[in-house]
């Protein structure tokens, strides 16, 4: 079963990271979904995929009751991704899907109807909580041709999808990064392959560069926080991607 | 190939189709295996129905040659186009009835997977209410599918026996042209090979139908 660990909290607004399940088969990559609540409802960012679905749905319900899980947002339409979503709507079939304009009609093969879909556009979006702005940052090309990823400015955490992944070890668990020059050694080949655009990789540079970010939350490692933000911002502006081997 | 043959893979597709299947899906695997060489068998059904609709007509132009001996064999090649015709439309309306078969039966096998996630979410939040009220809701989903399989199970089980007594009138009309084929004076010789034929075709089709009705789908042996 997967772990819970609130990351973010002032009042009724928390950010919650469903982290690290020991029982994980080795075959399936490892997930970090994340849940903002608000006012008493959810928004779970990148559910992940059907086959995890149990170990997320106990980890959630353990803190959160599923049915108040108003939206999902998807950074993007990979079944790591978004998977579980036919699962999701079991608990509350009004549940809103927010994902680029893009995957309005793939992702429905995953589940859901015509309106479960809330289509984001290419410059992004307002996502609203129970009265709290979340905003949909445009991350086109950073892996996929539409993406986004979802910044939180009051509680100043960035959900940045698979920009800022790192696949680790099993000695490295950590929910946060410690040794930013030891961690991103797991973060570059990754970068390299799946991060296709160098243009895209320096406009999202120069737009991220402008919020105020505590905490950079990637899909897949662990948490960059404080200084280590603007460290991976930079190293990733550095880095030539869209190559085979690096 | 011939209809005994493909009986004969018909049993040994399914028994290794099974192990590929999960435990909760293989019931489902096995009918959509199933489902999917009764269609087989009804496109071949289809495609011999529209040889004889081509060898009635060349038959009817062979009476015309043969003049007032060969008028009964004549009205008998029509009434054979007809059936062939008749034939053709039955089995499409069989193809139909396979289409919304294999779109339920797929669903099953989708669900059947769900059905494992939620169980072992169940068993990872046992005390979960809301969890068990989904359980429940897609259980009587579940039943709701079944029940719409059945029916359709038991439709293309009647449409399979009406093409069957359509088949048996084929056969009539063959042998009937058998009989009329002698009667054909200096063609008589002809007119018994095209009669022969029929009879072969219509046997074919008959023998086809046959092996459908005793599929494992509908409770057969095969």
């Amino acid at each position: 079963m997967k772990t819970t660990q609130t990351i973010f909290e002032d009042g009724g607004h928390k950010w919650t990271a469903i982290v690290r399940d020991p029982a994980k088969p080795e075959f399936l990559i490892d997930t970090n979904e994340y849940l903002v609540q608000h006012g008493g409802q959810g928004l779970l960012l990148d559910p992940g995929g059907s086959e995890i679905f149990p170990a997320v749905f106990s980890a959630l319900s353990s803190e959160f009751d599923p049915s108040k899980i108003a939206g999902i947002f998807a950074s993007h339409q990979d079944p790591d991704i978004v998977s579980s979503l036919a699962l999701w709507l079991e608990f509350n079939p009004q549940m809103k899907c927010h994902v680029s304009w893009l995957w309005g009609s793939f992702i429905p093969h995953f589940g859901g109807k015509g309106d479960t879909f809330v289509p984001l556009p290419d410059e992004g979006a307002v996502i609203p909580l129970a009265g709290l702005q979340l905003q949909a940052i445009p991350a086109h090309y950073l892996h996929s041709s539409g993406n986004l990823h979802l910044y939180d400015r009051q509680a100043r955490i960035l959900f940045s999808g698979d920009v800022g992944a790192a696949l680790l070890p099993a000695e490295k668990q950590g929910l946060f990064v410690e040794d930013f020059s030891s961690h991103i050694r797991f973060a570059e080949g990754f970068h390299r392959r799946w991060m296709g655009s160098n243009e895209a990789k320096r406009q999202w540079c120069e737009r991220v560069s402008h919020l105020e970010i505590d905490m950079l939350c990637p899909q897949h490692g662990a948490i960059y926080q404080g200084a280590d933000v603007q460290r991976f911002i930079n190293w990733f502006d550095e880095l030539h991607v869209g190559v085979l081997r690096s | 190939m011939t209809a005994e043959e493909n009986t004969s893979e018909w049993q040994g597709g399914d028994e290794a189709f099974v192990p590929v299947a999960t435990e909760s899906s293989s019931g489902a695997a096995l009918d959509l295996l199933r489902i999917v060489r009764i269609n087989e068998e009804i496109k071949r059904v289809v495609s011999v129905a529209f040889k004889i609709n081509i060898m009635a007509l060349n038959a009817i132009f062979l009476a015309k040659r043969a003049g007032n001996a060969a008028l009964g064999f004549g009205v008998l090649s029509n009434e054979l186009r007809v059936f062939s015709k008749d034939l053709r439309e039955g089995m499409m309306a069989l193809t139909r009835q396979i289409h919304d078969l294999v779109a339920e039966v797929s669903v099953i096998l989708q669900e059947s997977r769900y059905d494992r996630v939620f169980a072992e979410a169940a068993l990872a939040a046992p005390d979960h209410a809301q969890l068990h009220t989904v359980l429940e809701r897609r259980e009587a989903r579940h039943g709701e599918r079944a029940d719409r399989i059945a029916s359709l199970r038991r439709g293309l089980r009647l449409a399979i026996d009406d093409a069957a007594r359509l088949v048996e009138l084929g056969g009539v009309l063959a042998k009937s042209a058998k009989i009329e084929a002698a009667y054909g004076a200096g063609f008589a010789s002809s007119l018994g090979q095209v009669s022969g034929e029929f009879d072969g075709i219509v046997e074919e089709i008959r023998s086809s139908l046959d092996s459908l009705r005793r599929s494992g789908f509908f409770g057969g042996s095969a």
